[in-house]
């Protein structure tokens, strides 16, 4: 190798977007997927990673080229060419159903990974991925390994796990999917609805998952969040959706919860209470994006879960502070709510509202209205509530008991700190 | 200035153990790396290694040749750099962001000058 023919002089460096590889990924894993079938997404992995492990060797010595999409698809596609082209490929790869079927691609010209193809195609992999006949937290681990380009690694970490626990959800979610002969397609007619409805409550999921544990240390989890609103972007881009107003509704909802995320701690890494939060700290322009989006779900007079709680974030986020915020209609949205959805979280979340209009005696005798089951009586909010209503009250030694309650309920560090401080703060004004 | 060889050795594998978001921070900081160095003019050349490689040892005079053991640790590749001496080659390796995504060792190996 005589010196200097692999590297070549460069003036600027191109600039990669963010998480490009991991999106890409998900872009070609669909497609291939679709191409090879979908009871071999093992196959798709392996050829979208061989293309990546191709790009990266040139490009490192080469430079990034100026369309480094257009580079990894070109590669991807002459690689799955070649294995179409083996006769082992349909012999020992696909069923027979599979090649009567119109996917396998007769020939190189049907290879083409337009942006419609690259829509449609992410689309299927999102309803095979979210089939409810698969687990939630196996179409959550899927999703995030096809769909989002996490590695079993990083899906293990999201989720406090091990690489076992999740490769265990794979293997049962890609089982699931030849057994139960999953195929990939978008559904249409009836059995839309139902179907989206599975999609739309495992991108919720994974929002959450990634929502409720995030600060600095753990953007690995803000990420899933991220990926959440982006999944249910990809479904708004296309035309079939364009009247589901849930869909709209659950963007909504995500992006004003994930506006005011960047406030939710101080730059100690403590969580802050809405209360406390500097509001200035907010994404005014994924604000923005959230409303316009809850605009477009008020298309019909549909009202799911997702436009309430999504009103709910709205009347927040249109709050110049914690005491000017409208907790009046918060209140009636979340009385709407309980109708559809009674849970002792929303119950919860009602109380808390009710005591803002009604002050925190009302407050209390609507948590002994909640009905204990093992989830409220498990669940440190219900006690935290509880004592902040008593705090109001300036009953401290009640609210003592229920801090104590809470504390050993708390699963995050940093949340039983939290308490720990609220406790000193009690025992202070007691004595 | 004077030559000298390094050779990366990885725990495991940059190609199989690291995720896509880690393979794109490893090229991003990788190229920024290397642009540097041939902007200094220290970069005569480098390669990575590719899959399949072989080793062939000797025993009782027969020559025999297998796969390469698999141990956990890879070569990686080489870089050919031109320093002052090997105070300078050894910054060189250290600043390597290889060091970042996995497991790294770097040899450096002063090149003997032989006339030509």
């Amino acid at each position: 190798m005589s010196g200097g023919e692999l590297l070549t002089d460069r003036d600027h460096i191109n600039q990669l977007a963010d998480h490009l590889f991991r999106h890409e990924s998900g872009k070609m894993v669909s497609i291939l997927t679709r191409i090879f079938g979908p009871e071999n997404i093992d196959l798709a992995e392996d050829v979208v990673h061989d293309s990546f492990v191709e790009a990266i060797m040139h490009w490192t010595y080469q430079a990034i080229p100026d369309n480094p999409s257009a580079w990894l698809f070109r590669v991807a596609k002459n690689k799955a060419i070649n294995i179409i082209n083996r006769e082992k490929f349909k012999t020992q790869y696909v069923s027979e159903e599979y090649l009567q079927s119109e996917r396998v691609p007769n020939s190189m010209s049907h290879l083409t990974f337009s942006d419609e193809e690259i829509l449609d195609d992410q689309l299927r992999m999102m309803f095979a991925c979210c089939h409810p006949s698969i687990s939630i937290d196996s179409q959550v681990a899927l999703t995030l390994k096809t769909l989002c380009g996490f590695s079993i690694p990083e899906i293990a970490k999201a989720f406090l796990t091990d690489r076992e626990n999740i490769n265990k959800r794979l293997v049962r979610a890609r089982q699931k999917i030849r057994s139960a002969k999953i195929p990939l397609e978008v559904p249409y007619g009836a059995d839309m609805e139902k179907r989206l409805s599975s999609v739309l409550e495992t991108i919720y999921f994974l929002f959450n998952e990634g929502y409720n544990a995030s600060t600095g240390e753990d953007l690995l989890r803000y990420e899933l969040a991220e990926e959440a609103i982006r999944l249910a972007e990809i479904i708004v881009s296309h035309p079939a959706f364009k009247d589901k107003s849930d869909v709209y509704a659950l963007l909504a909802l995500m992006q004003l919860d994930a506006s005011r995320f960047k406030a939710r701690q101080d730059n100690d890494g403590n969580i802050l209470t809405l209360e406390k939060q500097d509001r200035s700290a907010w994404d005014y322009a994924l604000m923005e994006k959230g409303f316009i989006n809850l605009e477009k779900a008020a298309m019909n007079s549909q009202l799911s879960s997702y436009h309430l709680l999504a009103g709910v974030s709205a009347y927040h986020c249109s709050a110049a502070s914690y005491e000017s915020t409208d907790w009046k209609s918060i209140l009636e949205l979340y009385s709407k709510l309980i109708e559809i959805d009674n849970s002792p979280v929303v119950l919860l979340n009602r109380a808390i509202a009710l005591s803002k209009v009604n002050g925190a005696e009302k407050g209390l005798a609507e948590l002994d209205q909640i009905p204990k089951t093992a989830s409220i009586e498990k669940y440190y909010l219900f006690y935290v509530t509880q004592a902040e209503f008593y705090i109001q009250l300036n009953q401290f030694s009640k609210a003592i008991e229920s801090i104590q309650s809470a504390i050993p309920l708390a699963p995050l560090t940093r949340e039983k700190s939290l308490l720990r401080k609220r406790l000193e703060f009690c025992r202070q004004k007691a004595s | 200035m004077k030559d000298y060889l390094l050779i990366i050795k990885t725990e495991g594998s940059v190609w199989t153990d690291l995720s896509k978001e880690q393979l794109q921070k490893h090229l991003e900081h990788g190229t920024a790396y290397i642009g540097n160095l041939l902007k200094e003019g220290k970069l005569k050349n480098a390669n990575p290694i590719d899959k399949g490689s072989r080793i062939v040892s000797e025993n009782k005079g027969v020559l025999k040749d297998g796969p390469f053991n698999e141990t956990k640790e890879v070569v990686a590749g080489y870089f050919h750099i031109l320093a002052k001496d090997i105070n300078e080659a050894v910054d060189i390796a250290k600043a390597n962001p290889i060091f970042k995504d996995i497991p790294t060792k770097i040899e450096v190996h002063p090149m003997m000058p032989v006339g030509g």
